[in-house]
C-alpha cells in the first residue's frame, strides 16, 4: 500500500458501501411508511401529538430523560418488557413515525416510558407528582426531583390555584406555600400522556407473531 | 549494528520543532477537558445514587450533566488527543515537517470554542437528545470547518511525504481523518438538518457512534500501538504482512457493524442482524492484530520495566482485545437481551473509549512530549500514580460493571421484581462506579501536574534538560540486546 | 539482557529510527515470511478461520434478516413468505376495547363498574347480558329517565351514539361489553345493528327504560 490515492479510494469505498448499504437501503424501505387507517373506524394510526404535547417533546429533549429512560418495547421472546406490561405489545417502526425526533434510549436506569399514558396510575398528578418529588411516588427511587419545573408560591392574600398540586406533607414546600406547575410541565405531562401504542396494526401484528417453538429435543 | 545516521536525527528534530506548539497546545486542550469532562462525569455518577445532590437546578440536572460530560470527554479530550498524536506521527512517519502550523492554532482555538459552546448548549437546554451528537446544531459548523482545517493537514503532510514506504500506523491514521468528518456530517444532515422519519433516526445514530468509536478512536489507539511498538522494542511487528489484510477487513466489516446496537430496536429485524454479522467478521482482524501486537510484544515483557509507553500501550492492546471480545458477545441474541440497557452496553463503549484510545494515548504523550519541549518528566512519583490508578480503576470499572450490569439485566428481566427494588439493588454499584471513577480522575489529576511541570514555561525552569540518544537502525537480522537499548541516560 | 530493568519514568528512549521502521516494514510486506523448517500450521488456520467467519456470517444473515421485510421486528417470526402468512384477524371484543376506550369509558370505567348513583354498571349487568335487541337501541338513540340495574335505580341521561358510530363499531363494542370482566353473552353481529337501525330509522327521542322492557321479549 505505497500508493496513497488507491488507499485513498478504499477508505472512501469502506465508508459509501456501508452508508449505502446500510442508511439508504433503510431509507428506502422506511422513509415512506405512512399512517394506517383502521377500516372501521376510519381513523389514522398513529395518530398524531397534541401542540400541547409536541412542546413537551422538547422539554422531554431538552432535560435528557433519554439519559436514563428508553422508549422501546421489545418483541415477544425477547427480555422482559412484556412481562413488566411496558406495553401490550413490542413496538413497531409505525408507531415512531409520528415522532419528530424519535427517543429510543439505550439506558433503562429509570423504567421505560413508551406507552407510559396508557398504564392505569398514569393521570396528570401522577406525573406532576413524580417530577416534583420522585420519593412520593416511587420511594427509593433514584430520579431527580424536577423542581425547577414548578412555581412554589405563597397562597396568602391571592386565590390558591386550581392547579397546585396535593403532596403529602412530608413532600409539601410547607404551610401556606402551594406548588404549581409551570407551562414547561405542563407541556411534558402532555407529552408523556400522550405516549402510548395501544393501536395494533394487522399486517405488522400478523408478520411479527412469533413462529410455533420448534420441539425440544428435536429428531 | 548499524551507526546511525546523524543527518536523520537532525531531520527528526525540525520535525519535532515545527510539531512543537501546535501539538503540545492539543494535549494541552486534551488534558483540560480531561479534567473539565472527569469533574462531570464524577458530578453525574454521584447522582445516580445520591439523587439529590444538586439537582435543584436545572442546569445540573442528570439527563444533563452526563451527556455533558460524555460530549466533553469524547470531543474535547478523546478528539483533540488525537488530533496532537495523529499530526505528529503523520509528520514523524512521512519524515516531513507541519507546515504553517500557525492555521493549526486556528483550527485548535475554533474546535475548543466549538466544544465548549457544545456543553454549555447541552446543559443550558439545547440538546439534540441523539447520543454523542447531544451538541447544538450552531456548533455543527464550526467543529466541521475546524476539522477540515486538521484533517487537511493530516492528509497534506501525507501527500508530502518524503519516504518511499507507508506504514501501518500511516494507514489507520489516513483512514481516520477521512472517516470522522464523513460520518459526522452525513449524521448530521440526516438528523439535523434534513431528517429521516422515524425509526430511521436510531439507525443512523447507531452508524454514526459505531464508526465513532469503530473507525476514529480504535484505528487512532492501533496507530499508536502499530509505531510505539516496534520503535520501543526496535524490533519489527511480527506476522507483518497480514497487516493489511487485518486492516480492510477491520475497516470494512466495523462499518457495517453499527445495527448490532439495535439489536431488540423498533427496527426491520435486518438491520441488527447486517450489524451482528460485521460484528461475527470481526474476528479475522482482531485476531490478527492481536496476533501482530502481542507476539512482538512477546518474550520482550522485560522490557516493560523500562518503558511506560510500552505499559501504557500494552494496556490500551488489553483493552482493544476485552472491547472487540464485548463488542462480539453483544452482537448474540441470546445474551444481549439480559444485558441490553445496563451498565453493560455502557462498558462497551468505555472500554473502546477508555481502556483502548485513551490509555494509547497516555503512552504517546509520554513519549511525545518530552520530546517536543526537550525536557523530562519530572516527577516519577506521579507518573506512577498516574499508571498506578488507571491500570487498578480500569481493572475495577470492568469487572465492576461487568458483573453489575450481568446482575441487572437479570433484575431488569424478572417482572416479579418491582422496577424500584432493580434500583434499589443498584445503588451499592452504582457507588462502586463512582469510586473507579474517582480512581481514574485522580490518575488524570497526576497527569496534568507533570504536564504543568513539564510544558508551563515558568514552572518548567526546574525540570531536566532530556538528552536523546539517536535511535538505532532496526534491521531483519538477529535482534540487538534489549538491555543495552534500555540503559537510562543519567545526567 | 546485560542491565537491570530501567526503572526510570523520566524520559523515553527510541530504539529504532522512524526512517529504518519503515524500510523494515516494506521488506516484511514483500517478502513472506522466510520458510521455516517443515510444515506451517499458521497461514491455514487463518484461512479456516476467515471461511468458518464467512460461512457462518451469510448462513447467519441468511437466517435472521427474514427476507429483509421492513415490517418484521422479531428475529422469531415466522419465516414463511407474507402472502403464505395469513392474517390472523382480531375478535370483535379485542376490536371493541378501542370503541369502549374511546367513546364509553369516562362513564362507565374501564372496570365496567360504572359509578355508584350517576352511571350504572355493565359487569354481571342483566340489562348488558339480555337482550341485544334493547341494548342496541339505548346505543343508538340513548337513554333517559329511570333505570333499575341489578337491583338499584339510576336516573340520568346517555347521549345517542348512532350518528358517531357505525354498525360494526357499534357491534364491536357490544360484544365487548358481553364478553370482558367475567360478562359471557353472546356476541353481536353488525347485520343485527343495521336491521334494528333501519327498523328505527325515524326516531329521534331517547328511549325509556319501561318501553324497552317492551321490546325483545
Amino acid at each position: 500500500m505505497k500508493n496513497g490515492l488507491a488507499l485513498f479510494l478504499g477508505v472512501f469505498a469502506t465508508l459509501a458501501l456501508s452508508w449505502a448499504g446500510l442508511l439508504l437501503t433503510a431509507h428506502r424501505q422506511l422513509g415512506s411508511l405512512s399512517q394506517f387507517k383502521d377500516p372501521v373506524d376510519d381513523v389514522l394510526h398513529p395518530q398524531p401529538l397534541s401542540g400541547l404535547a409536541d412542546q413537551g417533546r422538547l422539554v422531554y429533549q431538552d432535560l435528557g430523560c433519554v439519559t436514563c429512560h428508553t422508549q422501546q418495547v421489545r418483541q415477544e421472546g425477547s427480555g422482559g418488557d412484556l412481562a413488566r406490561k411496558w406495553g401490550e405489545r413490542g413496538s413497531y417502526a409505525r408507531d415512531y413515525i409520528r415522532d419528530t425526533t424519535v427517543f429510543i434510549g439505550q439506558s433503562r436506569i429509570g423504567p421505560d416510558l413508551r406507552n407510559v399514558g396508557a398504564r392505569t396510575y398514569a393521570d396528570a398528578d401522577f406525573f406532576y407528582s413524580i417530577l416534583y418529588a420522585p420519593q412520593s411516588k416511587a420511594p427509593g427511587t433514584n430520579m431527580p426531583a424536577h423542581t425547577f419545573l414548578f412555581d412554589v408560591h405563597p397562597v396568602a392574600g391571592r386565590q390558591p390555584s386550581a392547579h397546585a398540586l396535593t403532596l403529602p406533607s412530608k413532600f409539601a414546600p410547607g404551610a401556606g406555600l402551594e406548588v404549581v406547575p409551570t407551562r414547561r410541565a405542563e407541556a411534558l405531562v402532555a407529552y408523556l400522556l400522550g405516549l402510548k401504542d395501544t393501536y395494533d396494526y394487522p399486517i405488522e401484528r400478523s408478520r411479527n407473531t412469533p413462529a410455533e417453538k420448534p420441539k425440544e429435543g428435536g429428531h | 549494528m548499524t551507526s546511525p545516521d546523524h543527518s536523520d536525527r537532525t531531520e527528526q528534530m525540525e520535525i519535532d520543532t515545527s510539531a512543537k506548539w501546535p501539538v503540545l497546545f492539543f494535549f494541552g486542550s486534551a488534558l483540560l477537558w480531561l479534567l473539565l469532562g472527569g469533574a462531570l462525569q464524577l458530578i453525574a455518577a454521584l447522582k445516580l445514587h445520591l439523587p439529590g445532590f444538586l439537582s435543584t437546578c436545572e442546569w445540573s440536572t442528570y439527563g444533563r450533566v452526563a451527556p455533558a460530560a460524555q460530549n466533553a470527554l469524547v470531543y474535547g479530550w478523546g478528539m483533540n488527543a488525537a488530533f496532537g498524536f495523529g499530526l505528529w506521527l503523520m509528520a514523524r512517519l512521512s519524515a516531513t515537517t507541519l507546515r504553517h502550523g500557525g492555521w493549526l492554532f486556528v483550527a485548535l482555538k475554533f474546535w475548543n470554542i466549538g466544544v465548549t459552546l457544545g456543553v454549555l448548549g447541552i446543559l443550558g437546554g439545547y440538546s439534540t437528545s441523539f447520543e454523542l451528537l447531544e451538541m447544538p446544531r450552531f456548533v455543527t459548523l464550526i467543529l466541521l470547518a475546524s476539522y477540515a482545517l486538521i484533517g487537511a493537514w493530516s492528509v497534506t503532510t501525507f501527500s508530502i511525504r518524503n519516504t518511499e514506504n507507508v506504514f501501518a500506523s500511516q494507514w489507520y491514521l489516513f483512514g481516520a481523518a477521512f472517516w470522522f468528518p464523513w460520518l459526522y456530517a452525513l449524521a448530521q444532515v440526516m438528523l439535523l438538518k434534513a431528517p429521516v422519519r422515524g425509526a430511521l433516526q436510531p439507525v443512523v445514530n447507531a452508524w454514526y457512534v459505531h464508526g465513532l468509536y469503530g473507525l476514529w478512536f480504535m484505528p487512532v489507539a492501533l496507530a499508536a500501538a502499530y509505531y510505539f511498538l516496534p520503535k520501543i522494542l526496535g524490533k519489527p511487528i511480527v506476522n507483518y504482512y497480514l497487516a493489511p489484510l487485518a486492516f480492510w477487513w477491520l475497516v470494512v466489516t466495523t462499518a457495517f457493524a453499527g445495527g448490532s446496537r439495535l439489536i431488540g430496536a423498533p427496527v426491520p429485524v435486518w438491520i441488527p442482524t447486517l450489524g451482528a454479522v460485521g460484528n461475527y467478521m470481526l474476528v479475522v482482524p482482531i485476531v490478527i492484530i492481536a496476533l501482530n501486537l502481542f507476539g512482538t510484544v512477546s518474550g520482550r515483557y522485560r522490557a516493560l520495566g523500562g518503558s511506560l509507553t510500552l505499559r501504557f500501550i500494552l494496556v490500551s492492546m488489553v483493552g482493544f482485545v476485552l472491547a472487540s471480545v464485548l463488542n462480539l458477545a453483544l452482537s448474540m441474541r441470546g445474551f444481549v437481551q439480559i444485558v441490553q440497557f445496563t451498565l453493560f452496553t455502557e462498558l462497551r463503549d468505555w472500554l473502546i473509549f477508555y481502556a483502548c484510545f485513551s490509555t494509547a494515548m497516555f503512552g504517546a504523550a509520554y513519549f511525545i512530549l518530552p520530546r517536543l519541549t526537550e525536557r523530562e518528566w519530572r516527577s516519577p512519583l506521579l507518573v506512577k500514580a498516574h499508571i498506578g490508578a488507571t491500570v487498578l480503576g480500569g481493572l475495577l470499572l470492568t469487572a465492576g460493571l461487568a458483573y453489575a450490569g450481568w446482575h441487572q439485566g437479570h433484575l431488569l428481566n424478572n417482572s416479579a421484581v418491582e422496577f424500584v427494588d432493580v434500583t434499589k439493588a443498584m445503588l451499592p454499584w452504582f457507588a462502586f462506579r463512582t469510586a473507579g471513577l474517582v480512581l481514574l480522575f485522580t490518575g488524570h489529576v497526576a497527569f496534568f501536574i507533570n504536564f504543568v511541570f513539564l510544558a508551563c514555561p515558568i514552572n518548567s525552569k526546574n525540570t531536566a534538560v532530556a538528552v536523546f540518544r539517536d535511535p538505532p537502525n532496526m534491521s531483519l537480522g538477529p535482534q540487538p540486546p534489549v538491555g543495552h537499548s534500555l540503559k537510562g541516560v543519567g545526567p | 539482557m546485560s542491565a537491570p530493568p530501567d526503572s526510570n519514568f523520566r524520559l523515553e528512549q527510541a530504539c529504532a529510527s522512524d526512517d529504518s521502521i519503515q524500510q523494515v516494514h516494506a521488506q516484511l510486506l514483500k517478502t513472506k515470511p522466510e520458510k521455516t523448517d517443515g510444515y506451517s500450521m499458521f497461514p491455514l488456520v487463518l484461512l479456516g478461520l476467515m471461511c468458518t467467519a464467512v460461512f457462518f456470517g451469510s448462513i447467519y444473515l441468511a437466517h435472521y434478516s427474514l427476507r429483509f421485510d421492513p415490517l418484521v421486528y422479531n428475529e422469531h417470526a415466522s419465516r414463511e413468505k407474507p402472502g403464505a402468512v395469513k392474517i390472523v384477524p382480531l375478535t370483535r371484543v379485542q376490536l371493541g376495547k378501542k370503541v369502549f376506550d374511546l367513546t364509553c369509558v369516562t362513564c362507565h370505567q374501564a372496570s365496567g363498574l360504572g359509578q355508584a348513583g350517576l352511571y350504572p354498571p355493565l359487569v354481571d349487568s342483566e340489562w348488558a347480558l339480555g337482550s341485544e335487541e334493547r341494548i342496541i337501541r339505548i346505543v343508538l338513540h340513548g337513554l333517559n329517565g329511570l333505570i333499575k340495574v341489578k337491583g338499584t335505580e339510576f336516573n340520568n341521561v346517555m347521549a345517542p351514539l348512532g350518528e358517531t358510530l357505525k354498525d360494526e363499531q357499534i357491534a364491536n363494542v357490544l360484544s365487548y361489553v358481553r364478553g370482558t370482566w367475567g360478562n359471557a353473552a353472546p356476541e353481536v353481529q353488525p347485520e343485527t345493528v343495521a336491521r334494528v337501525r333501519a327498523e328505527t330509522a325515524g326516531r329521534k327521542a331517547f328511549w325509556t327504560a319501561p318501553e324497552l322492557l317492551t321490546i325483545g321479549n
